[in-house]
């Protein structure tokens, strides 16, 4: 049985730090949809169109089962979508990188690295001490079982032929170190309270081991090279991931790219412009 | 990039199917679900009844005999209903959260009435009850 099963069970230190997890976890779905949405009548192939558009409606359906747990802690959707600041979002950076017009290869490197990170991501939240993550949990894994799938089979067609390899190979050279930032603490304190109190129950160092133990050998099989492969050596991921392997901005602690503010601007504009306070709903309530 | 490297194997384990995707996925049979009402007498009948009474903004089906409800509980006027959805992207959510509210505060005798969005045990086909199977499977869709 889960140990804590409200907000009140929790003391400071600890509310503190599961609401940083949730916001990583919300933060992370709903910036990786935002980026999806921008090939929908652009994506090379009709099914593909569909692929990505359906991935993304996924990803919000998940970053919204994770804001709803946020409500626990005092927030509102709205407020935790509309109103934030651009610093206070702490997705990682990887997810917020814009694209080169048609560089469908970016698209498809990003969306592999960061599903096989969200599968071993959702598995150490599987046994979460806080129930409502927990009971969350299956529900997501069950409507990601195909993403993974899809962004491989994409990987190793792109690979088969040479100038999109090549795309790939600048795509993993850009975004690798963008996307080691998903295993990058916003604050070294708390991510020690969400594994002491057992929101999660490895920590980001045991992930990224694990993450890099899959990655790095599946894009050598590729032929990719990434910036980690001359480090690791005896198949040790074990890694000591030092300042000139990630990028200058860790999205975790609230820095991001200059590309976010400009993403940020866009979604919000609308709600922005028409001076609201709250999300309209698409219908009036029945009579 | 290196031109040597040997074509990469496709994935052994990789059985995709053109549709994969659109196939509902085949889930456990839960022991008390789907709740259906079943022997509820009283007010908490009446919610049932309501409940019935509301449709999948999709299918013509109850939401009752698509699985939806997990549980309705009647303390005095205080009505609670378990709810889930069949996907968390689900774009009816507020649509359909709202339609629930309301039908059953309207109902005789309600003083108050709170929806519960829960997410586990996951919804699956086997939630359908028999007469939702019939309803769908009039409507063109076999479960």
């Amino acid at each position: 049985m889960p140990a804590f099963d409200s907000p009140a069970s929790l003391d400071d230190e600890q509310a503190e730090a599961l609401e940083a997890l949730l916001l990583e976890l919300a933060d992370d779905e709903y910036v990786q949809a935002e980026r999806y949405t921008e090939w929908q009548v652009r994506a090379p192939t009709l099914e593909s169109d569909l692929a990505l558009a359906n991935n993304a409606q996924d990803e919000l359906g998940h970053a919204r089962l994770w804001y709803d747990v946020l409500e626990d802690l005092g927030h509102e959707e709205h407020e935790l979508i509309y109103e934030r600041e651009p610093d206070e979002w702490r997705h990682s950076t990887l997810t917020e990188r814009p694209f080169d017009d048609g560089d469908w290869a970016d698209v498809i490197l990003r969306h592999y690295l960061y599903d096989v990170a969200e599968e071993l991501r959702l598995e150490a939240l599987e046994e979460s001490s806080y129930a409502k993550i927990a009971d969350r949990v299956g529900k997501i894994q069950n409507e990601e079982a195909y993403h993974r799938e899809h962004a491989e089979n994409w990987m190793e067609r792109l690979a088969d032929d040479d100038e999109s390899s090549e795309r790939l190979q600048d795509a993993v050279d850009r975004l690798f170190p963008h996307a080691l930032t998903l295993f990058e603490a916003g604050s070294a304190d708390l991510e020690e309270t969400i594994v002491e109190a057992g929101f999660r129950d490895a920590s980001l160092a045991e992930l990224r081991e694990e993450w890099l133990s899959i990655v790095v050998p599946y894009l050598d099989e590729l032929g990719l090279e990434t910036p980690v492969s001359e480090i690791i050596q005896y198949d040790d991921y074990d890694l000591e991931v030092t300042d000139d392997t990630l990028p200058e901005v860790r999205g975790r602690d609230g820095t991001h790219t200059e590309a976010w503010e400009e993403l940020h601007a866009e979604f919000t504009n609308t709600y922005r412009e028409l001076e609201r306070s709250e999300a309209t709903k698409i219908m009036a309530k029945p009579e | 990039m290196n031109s040597n490297t040997p074509d990469p194997e496709p994935n052994p384990n990789a059985d995709a199917t053109p549709c994969a995707y659109t196939e509902y996925r085949e889930g456990d049979a839960v022991d008390e679900l789907p709740a259906t009402g079943d022997g509820a007498t009283g007010l908490e009948a009446d919610v049932w009844d309501a409940l019935y009474e509301i449709e999948d903004p999709e299918m013509p089906i109850s939401i009752v005999d698509l699985g939806l409800i997990y549980g309705v509980s009647v303390e005095d006027g205080a009505v609670a209903v378990d709810m889930t959805l069949t996907y968390s992207g689900c774009p009816a959510r507020d649509m359909l959260t709202g339609q629930v509210e309301d039908a059953v505060a309207a109902v005789d005798g309600v003083e108050d009435a709170e929806l519960r969005l829960v997410w586990s045990p996951e919804w699956t086909v086997e939630m359908v009850t028999q007469s939702g199977k019939n309803d769908l499977q009039e409507f063109g869709l076999s479960v």
